[in-house]
């Protein structure tokens, strides 16, 4: 076999490969001369048995670079799909704190002012806070300033486009106050300007735990607002009134945007129960 | 030729043809491509002669036949016999191509095995002069550039192997 084969090669090789040279010439202008037929069925058979192993070796180097470019796709795609996640999570915390603010809005059903916090008071204590907020937005002095955890205070000056904040710490701001579970009302101030302590009659039996929320009377802030929990309760110089430690919802430090709610005071109340 | 000679080419041809149709393809440049297939027809011609030349020209012309279209079957098969013919004739046994000669002979064959093409083909005269600029020089010159560095890179294995 190999014999015949270094026959057929030296036979081909010789007068410098013209014998070779004609017989593959010739071999071409058949084929290029063959009918259309012909053409076709040497090239399938050459496809279904020479040239199989090829084209398979061939496919699975350009499966091998399809995969690789998929993954490169893939990964592209899930950044992005990251990215869009991320901004899908901080979209519904935006929708969650609108949907809170709705609800704070029928409640009360009172213009609510949205304002950014721009400044604290630069005393050691914090009792006041400026917003961004004034006249021209409808803002006045006396108004419920709120957040989304709870009571913040009351607008203690109001100026054309900014307004200072009287926070519940302010030893100035007295509040009625409601215990939710006894429904016993008790007031609400801060003496040291930094911890808030509540008078709540003693018959009422309030706990440690137990939620205050304002009463609404007085005539400046509605009836509901979440003002605190109680954290000790510790007998008075009078009997018949306990005083309690109250720890307040919202942490007035940390206070980046706050609510104001456009309800204007109702002194003729506060008039009726000074008489 | 020796029988281990013509395992060792086979294996190369397989290579060059898989190198061309995936590798030749990713390194496309303004849509020209390197003929690694003429590249190493050139230098199994210029290696081993006139009649492996036309052998190995034979069965590439051939194989990229049977991926083109039916009736311009024998036109590839043709034009690299030619080929392979041609450049066999300047067999390194007789003589010795330094780096620019064998970039020459393949610029040439590269000319000759397109316009045997064409011809075969019987392409019209516009579609042939398009064809001429728009293919056949920017891949010649493509494919000079890829030889030189397998030509050099070869010289130099050789002369490593002589010391």
């Amino acid at each position: 076999m190999l014999r015949a084969f270094r026959f057929i090669v030296g036979l081909f090789s010789q007068k410098h490969g013209i014998v070779a040279f004609a017989f593959f010439l010739l071999l071409g202008i058949l084929m290029r001369q063959a009918p259309e037929a012909t053409q076709k069925s040497v090239i399938s058979a050459a496809l279904a048995s020479v040239f199989y192993p090829a084209q398979m070796v061939i496919s699975s180097v350009d499966e091998f670079r399809s995969v690789a470019h998929e993954n490169e796709m893939l990964k592209e795609e899930n950044a992005r799909l990251r990215q869009e996640t991320y901004y899908a999570s901080e979209a519904l915390q935006e929708l969650a704190r609108l949907h809170a603010l709705v609800r704070f809005d029928d409640k009360w059903d009172y213009p609510i002012v949205t304002a950014r916090v721009v400044g604290h008071n630069p005393g050691r204590f914090l009792t006041t806070l400026v917003i961004n907020r004034g006249t021209s937005r409808g803002v006045k002095e006396d108004m419920p300033v709120f957040s989304m955890n709870g009571l913040v205070g009351k607008v203690s000056k109001a100026t054309l486009t900014h307004s200072r904040v009287q926070l519940l710490v302010d030893p100035n701001l007295k509040l009625s106050v409601l215990e939710r579970r006894t429904r016993v009302v008790g007031f609400l101030e801060s003496v040291d300007g930094r911890t808030l302590s509540a008078m709540i009659p003693t018959h009422a039996g309030v706990k440690v735990g137990d939620t205050l929320i304002t009463s609404g009377l007085g005539g400046i802030f509605p009836k509901g607002i979440p003002v605190g929990t109680v954290t000790q309760v510790r007998p008075s110089d009078l009997e018949v009134m306990q005083l309690m430690d109250v720890m307040p919802f919202q942490e007035f430090s940390s206070l980046e945007e706050v609510f104001v709610m456009g309800k204007e005071p109702e002194w003729v109340v506060q008039e009726l129960l000074d008489e | 030729m020796n029988s281990l000679k013509w395992i060792k080419v086979l294996l190369v041809f397989i290579v060059c043809f898989i190198l061309q149709t995936t590798v030749a393809e990713w390194i496309q440049l303004f849509g020209a491509s390197p003929d690694i297939v003429v590249i190493m027809i050139v230098s199994i011609a210029i290696k081993f002669g006139p009649a492996a030349g036309c052998f190995w020209g034979f069965f590439a012309g051939f194989t990229q036949d049977v991926y083109g279209p039916a009736e311009w079957l024998g036109a590839n098969t043709i034009s690299m016999t030619v080929l392979g013919f041609l450049v066999g004739q300047l067999e390194e046994r007789f003589l010795t191509l330094n780096l620019p000669m064998k970039l020459g002979v393949l610029g040439f064959g590269f000319f000759v095995c397109d316009m045997v093409y064409f011809f075969l083909t019987g392409l019209e005269k516009d579609v042939v002069t398009n064809l001429f600029f728009s293919k056949t020089l920017p891949e010649c010159a493509y494919t000079l550039f890829v030889a030189a560095i397998y030509f050099h890179l070869s010289i130099g294995k050789k002369k490593k192997v002589h010391v």
